[in-house]
């Protein structure tokens, strides 16, 4: 009896080993002794493994790190942090796989197609966070901009990514860089900075009128 | 942005170039600061460089500290040559000793489960990920094991990496500081470089300081050594048990007795001297922060990141001249000082001349705690004397030039560590527990 987890396996497995997909469903179907119909009733397609392998590794990151002792004293920032190097210490156990998957579905621009499914739970992973950090006033609630923090983060999953792909240090060191920095940098940037304060004052200075006549316009 | 969110950095600029461009505003921080100082100094003629002085050196350390690792390492460093930089840069400087900014908790967990497979919460009872110290390429938290409260320090990613290239950066630095040609430099700054390296291997330093605390603990008093746990150590980690006790300064605070005062100033003086002349292998980096006083009036040591080891061809001519036997024989002494590159091939007869004598009058002055049974340290004449003796030569085009063999780097600033802490203790010393072994002839 065929399980969503025995077909990944099997699929993973195959494309591994042969470097590309299965000629067909039904060549796939056949070589794990199980008829097309029964694939079809776990996917669609190929793809959608693939898609399902993604999203698979990044539920479980996000169920795995909420179980961790310290998960509620964490700050929106510790949070992301502490997904993003869980996630890909996860993903290091396929590294083959996921190298294999993005090459093959990436796009010159945007986010692979495999990826969507993912992304849907790391963005509501993030917004999640995100509201509790905008709750707490550890992140600045900023008119129009606020609903673009999810998109940050979701580009820095996309470089982080590329950048895992390509990262041949030890034991993946140089990608807990880029995590630390990027992530906190994103952060930063999510947090009351110099440029709301300018923006405050300048604000102030117009309201406060006066101001044109005095400086002669 | 609150005080603390400023204190609590949240990346460290690893890539060269991000480094370079904190070196580059630091240039132009020090440069605002000859400005402002000369603009000042317009309207006000007596003005002296205190003041700038101090701008420079917060300017310094603060990015310093930012970058943490080697560039702080230097820092610390620099801080130990007190009679080379001017007070203001050395008080700012030391507090890089104590503080620097940590790192996220969970890059820490992360560290763990990359060396352990575990988090450090299924690994220890209890873990602290708030960090209560910075170790310069490393940060120390609490933990508990068995009811065992531990320290448990943790090294930076990418530290290692870095040093060389920070080691670069720092370079014009020192060459400005020192007043040293970059050629002449290079030698010294391998020699840095080499134990810093060392420093990154925790490894290596679990077995050192295992080897080293066993044997000094066998003979020494009054000294205590944390007991190490290489099963839960690697190359990023090292746990050991948790000395309780008060840093240097606050201990002073304290208002200690005499006495105690002097049972520490021993302990130390015994713990370098014993490693220095039995050992031949020296705890190289005696700044304040790794020391602790526990309750009891005993000395912990808990930092063994920089060892320094002695090769014979080093050790006899340098601590022979400790003694009044070498140092009376002017033919002998000149032959030790060749040995030690003090005295170079090419010198003339009149540099000889010069030099001798100079480096003569330096040596009986530093070495006047060995030419006795017991030493004050707390008399002030002897570091004034020191110290202006220090400056006297700085000043001397004679000594623009590097000379001297590499060890002298850390083997002077072990020993010039020393007696600075010994003098902040106002220690009075028995001298002659462990001495020098000497060599009369060359």
């Amino acid at each position: 009896m065929a399980t969503t987890e025995s077909i990944q396996t099997a699929y993973i497995d195959y494309v591994l080993t042969e470097g590309h997909e299965p000629k067909s469903v039904y060549l796939f179907a056949k070589n794990n002794d199980m008829t097309e119909e029964e694939f079809y009733r776990f996917f669609g397609s190929f793809e959608a493994v693939e898609q399902s392998v993604w999203a698979d590794i990044v539920r479980k990151t996000v169920t795995e790190i909420k179980t961790q002792e310290v998960w509620p004293q964490y700050s929106a920032r510790e949070r992301a942090l502490s997904f993003f190097y869980s996630f890909f210490e996860l993903l290091k156990g396929s590294r083959s796989f996921a190298v294999y998957s993005f090459k093959k579905y990436a796009r010159p621009i945007g986010t692979p197609r495999v990826l969507d499914s993912l992304k849907n739970i790391f963005e509501s992973f993030a917004d999640d966070i995100l509201r509790d950090g905008l709750e707490t006033g550890e992140l600045t609630d900023r008119k129009f901009f606020t609903n673009k923090y999810k998109d940050a983060l979701w580009m820095q999953f996309n470089f982080i990514l590329k950048f895992w792909i390509s990262d041949n240090s030890a034991g993946f060191e140089k990608t807990d860089e880029a995590i630390e920095k990027g992530i906190n940098v994103t952060f930063d940037l999510f947090q009351r900075s110099p440029i709301d304060n300018l923006f405050d004052y300048g604000k102030f200075l117009v309201k406060n009128g006066g101001f044109k006549e005095k400086m002669g316009f | 942005m609150s005080e603390d969110k400023a204190k609590e950095q949240n990346s460290i600029p690893t890539s060269k170039v991000e480094r370079s461009a904190r070196f580059v505003k630091t240039g132009f921080k020090v440069g605002g600061n000859y400005i402002k100082h000369y603009s000042k100094k317009l309207f006000n003629p007596g003005l002296d460089r205190t003041e700038l002085n101090e701008d420079n050196a917060a300017d310094i350390y603060e990015s310093l500290s930012e970058l943490k690792g080697s560039a702080l390492k230097v820092a610390q460093m620099l801080s130990m040559d007190k009679n080379i930089l001017p007070k203001a840069y050395t008080d700012k400087f030391s507090q890089s000793q104590y503080n620097a900014p940590p790192l996220s908790g969970p890059l820490i967990v992360q560290t763990f489960k990359k060396y352990f497979g575990k988090t450090p919460e299924q690994i220890y009872d209890k873990f602290d990920l708030r960090s209560n110290n910075a170790a310069s390429i490393g940060q120390v938290h609490q933990a508990e094991l068995n009811g065992e409260k531990l320290a448990v320090k943790i090294q930076y990613p990418g530290v290692g990496d870095s040093i060389s290239s920070d080691l670069k950066l720092v370079k014009p630095f020192a060459f400005r500081l020192l007043g040293m040609s970059e050629k002449e430099l290079e030698v010294y700054m391998q020699e840095v470089e080499e134990r810093l390296l060392e420093e990154t291997d925790y490894e290596l330093e679990v077995r050192r300081s295992v080897e080293i605390s066993k044997a000094c603990s066998a003979v020494l008093q009054h000294t205590v050594f944390p007991r190490y746990y290489p099963a839960l150590s690697s190359k990023r980690i090292i746990t050991m048990s948790w000395i309780e006790g008060k840093h240097l300064k606050e201990f002073l605070q304290t208002n200690p007795s005499q006495e105690l005062r002097n049972q520490i100033g021993q302990a130390l003086w015994d713990f370098y001297n014993y490693q220095q002349h039995e050992l031949r292998a020296v705890h190289a980096d005696p700044h304040p922060g790794n020391f602790l006083i526990t309750p009891d009036g005993q000395l912990g040591i808990i930092d063994f990141g920089c060892i320094k080891e002695m090769p014979e061809d080093f050790y006899y001519p340098f601590f022979s001249l400790t003694s009044t036997n070498l140092l009376d024989n002017k033919e002998e002494t000149i032959k030790a000082f060749r040995k030690l590159e003090m005295i170079l091939p090419n010198d003339t007869l009149q540099q000889i001349e010069f030099y001798y004598r100079t480096y003569h009058q330096m040596i009986s002055l530093f070495a006047k705690p060995y030419m006795s049974a017991s030493f004050d340290f707390s008399q002030t004449a002897f570091f004034d004397e020191l110290y202006g003796f220090g400056e006297q030569i700085s000043r001397m085009p004679e000594f623009k030039q590097a000379r001297g063999v590499k060890h002298f780097i850390y083997v002077n600033r072990t020993n010039f560590g020393l007696y600075n802490i010994l003098h902040e203790l106002k220690a009075q010393v028995k001298t002659n527990t462990y001495k020098p072994h000497v060599q009369l002839t060359y």
